[in-house]
């Protein structure tokens, strides 16, 4: 019969079944036996991403500089796989990669939300925790019973820059977002929050996320006249568009406030500088928070990854990999994801960023949430200066939807 | 429409135009005189934006100065790629000239992202060049009104260059027929190269002009290649005048798009490139193949 | 030239060994099996060859065969993705019925695509392409609710293979749910290929008027040409989304369709077998590269295209027909071939 005929392909299929599986399971146990555990991080590490693969790479190896590279007794061993563009078919080839071939207990990283769902069939199947280090969208969670997050959501960053805008006696405001998921979750969340708390919303504009020029946007807005500004932009070329079209139209001179999110990020203030002043924006970490824990993270990674750029990315990074240390200390090393995601509910501990909680409920990252604003500090570098804070923020996403 | 609105449509609409029409007119240059389709060329833009960046700090010069020299060395680069590869590549078929071009676009950007990082890059410009003109109803950054000039000027240059002089005349008759221009003397070898040349260094000029809009980073050539490409079939191949107006059709057409249903105005300027690709699949005013 | 000849020779020698004629299939289904037994912790990225090695095969048929220059095939593809994922949503989770769904989808946009975009010829054509895999990409991003837009398209199920054998995690289902598909897939367009219906799209590459000037509809062939290589590529794209069980908008995007141009011409546009060859050689060294310095990922695609347009026009395949001719000029058994 010909090769092609599926009944040949069954007995092929089922000796080479039984022999592989009977191949992979044997070193699945022989690595879990061993006395390193392995973490997988699957990360941009080239294309227009890799400052964030970059930074992660640093993160997790000031960590280890600060705490050792063992948890209970076992070697936690952080290995880095290449993840360049929004491809989930190559996400999850390479997670099953990195559980199968490299015996990883862990998954962490991610970045992109689609990479992130495929990933999520793969752990609820396999029963591997995953850490997302950055994919944001509020619905992720509840995709694996395995899937955790050290990073944010919109909603959650939202919601304090709303309640901010109330307390300066903003009374009407225009929403500029970029045209994707964490673009429409900050305007949903955002806006709802400030309607709800008085204020008025004049209009809300959606650009493409291919934009950059957003002069004839900040022409729209000016003619609007609004009190406040809220954007969000995707980082990159349109968040630098951005600022210049909105500096440039004169809006800051017209009164209308920035009020932002993450666009003031440390590799923004690098790239973009002096136009950045007196923007004001509500996030969940900045280089210069005040604490000694930070003050040794950013050192701890200025010398082991001098290139890195103290980002979020670093706060992200660095708490996740806390979060595995704890899990490979209530399991003791050994292969449990029930038992490791039972161990990290309700796991509160204190992060570069300020105190942090994972939620026993719903797993969501509860973090502060600061207010901040763009200044030159004493040597001259432009620095996110928190001044206000707003405590242990839960994921609004989640609380807005459900109250429909 | 508002008086307001339609000015502001019409300024940055031509201001956009302009940037596209002085990146692509070297492309479209190239494809009707050389026939060979260059998608390396959103990467010399890039390429001269990066260095305008760079060398007015590294050499500490002027930055008038640093422009110039960008953009020579840019026109540089380009005589060399043409002599050493593109050269091999005229007697080929169209996809593999484009798919050669495009192994270079993916070395330029890999080269840039190792020499500046991947992140995005801003121009400085000149102090002259900085500030806004209120006009009332609004106010223009400055620079956007020397980038509309910028752009006439290139028109007046490039046609003056093309019609009138006897550059231009040996640069139409190796377009027209190039054995026979041959024939009568004329070296379509240096030809190609100056064409070639000049194609890259008004892309430069334009990657520089336009670094406000299309800000400078690694994936620049890439991302708007396909503008870029859309600008030089909508115009014809080889036609500065269709060139010309098919930046300001297209840039009109989304930027007042942006204005008025901002989610449309990608879409909007693809179903323009369409329309007029199946009613004139020569462009507008290029020639019946 | 040389893809003329073969089909005599082919029916020529299938009179005394008919096995013969499914040579390729069977190279290809034994290196498939070869793979398994020798990687079997690497399947995750062995089925990505072979799903992205079936969306090579449309656009070798498409590009390579008939000469169609298209930069939009990833238009064809990720619709089938979405028709699959949405056949496992709404429909029934069995992947045999989204696999051909998906195929449909995609034979269908190619249809009505091609049919407004092939009175066009090269640049134009091209341009068109690109556009309308833009406008897709626009749509769908639009259309969030049916997409789920730059998020993705995810949380659905599949069921079983023919009821049997299910998808795991371990990945050996998809696998050879994928390599069985490849080697069908394959079957199938290369008995096209080496049909009249073959022999003419070649003719009306190499000189449409000819063609014309003999009576033949080229625009109609091509069409004919073009809907079945979207087929394929619908066929691809619902396997992808099937064995990640994710769909998403980059799969539509411009750098998908010109990553799978790169990958045919690495293997050797003008044969079918150099669209395999080229995505598995693409892939292998991209995972090689990736593993030991994943920055200089451009530096070495965009050199490897340069050296191979100028020093291997005829890819790879050029390259192991020439040491296959070495090989039996050295052995001196068969004379004519």
């Amino acid at each position: 019969m010909p090769a092609s005929d599926p009944r040949y392909l069954e007995k092929k299929m089922t000796l080479k079944l039984v022999a592989a599986l009977a191949v992979s399971l044997a070193t699945l146990a022989l690595q879990s036996r061993a006395d390193v555990i392995k973490v997988g991080v699957i990360a941009p590490m080239s294309g227009p991403f890799s400052v964030v693969g970059q930074t992660w790479e640093g993160a997790t190896k000031a960590y280890q500089k600060l705490n050792g590279t063992t948890a209970g007794g076992h070697t936690i061993e952080v290995i880095y796989r290449d993840l360049p563009d929004i491809n989930p078919a190559q996400a999850k080839a390479l997670a099953q990669e990195l559980i199968i071939k490299e015996g990883a207990q862990y998954i962490a990283g991610l970045y992109f939300t689609p990479d992130t769902l495929a990933v999520a069939a793969l752990a609820q199947e396999a029963k591997v925790p995953v850490v997302i280090f950055n994919a944001s969208t509020s619905s992720l969670l509840e995709r694996s019973d395995y899937l955790l997050r050290t990073s944010y959501t919109l909603p959650q960053m939202a919601v304090p820059v709303a309640k901010y805008a109330l307390e300066k006696n903003v009374k009407n405001v225009v929403s500029l977002v970029s045209d994707f998921g964490p673009g429409l979750d900050a305007e949903k969340a955002f806006n709802t929050a400030f309607v709800a708390g008085g204020g008025k919303l004049l209009e809300a504009i959606r650009a493409p996320l291919k934009t950059t020029d957003f002069g004839p946007l900040m022409q729209r807005v000016k003619a609007l006249k609004p009190d406040a500004l809220y954007v969000f932009g995707p980082g990159g070329p349109a968040t630098y568009a951005m600022i210049k079209a909105y500096n440039e139209a004169g809006l800051k001179a017209a009164g209308v406030r920035f009020l932002g999110t993450g666009e003031t990020d440390e590799d923004q203030l690098r790239a973009i500088g002096p136009e950045l002043l007196g923007i004001e924006t509500g996030m969940f970490y900045s280089a210069t928070h005040n604490s000694p824990l930070n003050n040794a993270a950013v050192k701890a990674l200025a010398e082991v990854a001098p290139k890195a750029i103290p980002t979020v990315q670093l706060a992200n990074a660095y708490d996740g990999l806390h979060v595995i240390y704890h899990m490979v200390k209530a399991t003791d090393g050994k292969r449990d994801g029930p038992k490791a995601l039972a161990a990290a509910k309700g796991f509160s501990w204190e992060s570069p960023r300020g105190p942090v909680k994972i939620d026993p409920a719903s797993r969501e990252f509860v973090q502060n949430v600061y207010m901040r604003v763009v200044e030159k500090d004493s040597s001259g570098r432009f620095v996110n200066r928190e001044f206000r804070t707003f405590e242990m923020q839960p994921d609004y996403g989640r609380i807005q939807g459900a109250a429909k | 429409m508002s008086f307001a609105l339609l000015s502001s449509i019409l300024i940055d609409g031509v201001t956009y135009a302009m940037i596209l029409f002085m990146i692509t007119v070297g492309l479209s240059m190239t494809m009707g005189l050389m026939r060979v389709v260059n998608l390396a060329h959103g990467a010399f833009a890039m390429l001269g934006g990066f260095l305008a960046a760079s060398i007015p700090q590294r050499l500490g010069v002027p930055i008038g100065l640093g422009f110039v020299l960008a953009i020579a060395v840019v026109a540089l680069l380009a005589v060399i790629f043409e002599r050493t590869l593109l050269r091999r590549f005229y007697r080929r078929d169209d996809l593999d000239q484009m798919l050669v071009t495009i192994g270079l676009m993916f070395v330029a950007t890999a080269a840039v992202n190792l020499m500046f990082g991947s992140s995005v890059t801003s121009v400085a410009l000149p102090e002259a060049f900085i500030g806004s003109v209120d006009l009332g109803f609004r106010s223009i950054p400055r620079h956007r009104l020397i980038v509309v000039a910028c752009g006439l000027l290139v028109v007046v240059v490039l046609w003056l260059a093309v019609d009138r002089s006897s550059f231009g005349i040996r640069v139409r008759a190796a377009v027209d027929n190039a054995p026979i221009a041959r024939a009568i003397g004329i070296d379509t070898t240096k030809i190609y190269a100056a064409t070639f040349a000049i194609g890259a260094a008004l892309a430069a000029l334009g990657g520089i002009a336009g670094a406000e809009m299309l800000p400078m980073e690694p994936t620049y050539a890439s991302k708007y290649l396909v503008i870029l490409l859309a600008v030089v079939a909508v115009g014809g191949n080889g036609n500065l005048f269709g060139s010309f107006f098919a930046a300001l059709l297209l840039g009109i057409v989304e930027t007042s798009m942006k204005y008025m249903v901002p989610q449309l105005a990608s879409a909007a300027f693809f179903l323009t490139m369409i329309v007029v690709l199946l009613f004139r699949p020569q462009g507008l005013f290029g020639r019946q193949a | 030239m040389s893809a003329v000849i073969p089909p005599m020779a082919m029916a020529a020698a299938s009179r005394t060994h008919p096995w013969k004629h499914l040579r390729a299939e069977i190279v290809l289904t034994l290196a498939g099996l070869l793979a398994f037994v020798l990687f079997p912790q690497d399947l995750g990225l062995l089925t990505n060859m072979a799903t992205v090695s079936i969306f090579a095969l449309s656009l070798s048929l498409v590009l390579g065969q008939a000469g169609i220059a298209t930069l939009g095939q990833a238009a064809l593809y990720g619709t089938g993705a979405y028709v699959a994922g949405w056949t496992a949503l709404y429909l029934t989770a069995d992947p045999v019925v989204g696999l051909l769904l998906g195929g449909l989808g995609g034979g269908l946009i190619a249809l009505l695509s091609g049919a407004v975009m092939l009175r066009s010829t090269n640049l134009t054509l091209v341009m068109l392409t690109i556009a309308v895999a833009q406008l897709l990409l626009e749509l769908a991003n639009w259309a969030r609710w049916l997409t789920g837009g730059d998020d993705g398209l995810a949380g659905f199920e599949v069921a079983p293979l023919f009821g049997i054998w299910e998808f795991n995690f371990m990945g050996h289902t998809g696998y050879f749910y994928a390599l069985g598909a490849l080697v069908l897939v394959y079957f199938l367009v290369r008995n096209l290929v080496e049909s009249p219906f073959g022999l003419t799209a070649r003719a009306i590459r190499q000189d449409p008027g000819r063609v014309q000037a003999l009576g033949g509809r080229v625009y109609l062939h091509l069409l004919a040409v073009y809907t079945i290589g979207g087929v394929v590529a619908g066929l691809a794209g619902a396997l992808t989304a099937q064995t990640s069980k994710v769909a998403n908008l980059f799969m539509l995007d411009f750098t998908t369709s010109a990553g799978v141009v790169v990958m045919i011409v690495l293997g050797g546009t003008r044969r079918l077998s150099g669209a395999v060859l080229g995505t598995v050689a693409y892939m292998t060294i991209h995972h090689i590269a990736s593993t030991l310095n994943p920055y200089h990922w451009l530096f070495v695609i965009g050199s490897m295209l340069i050296f191979v347009l100028i020093v291997l026009p005829e890819g790879l395949v050029g390259l192991l027909d020439r040491a296959a001719a070495y090989a039996r000029r050295l052995g001196g058994k068969e004379g004519t071939r």
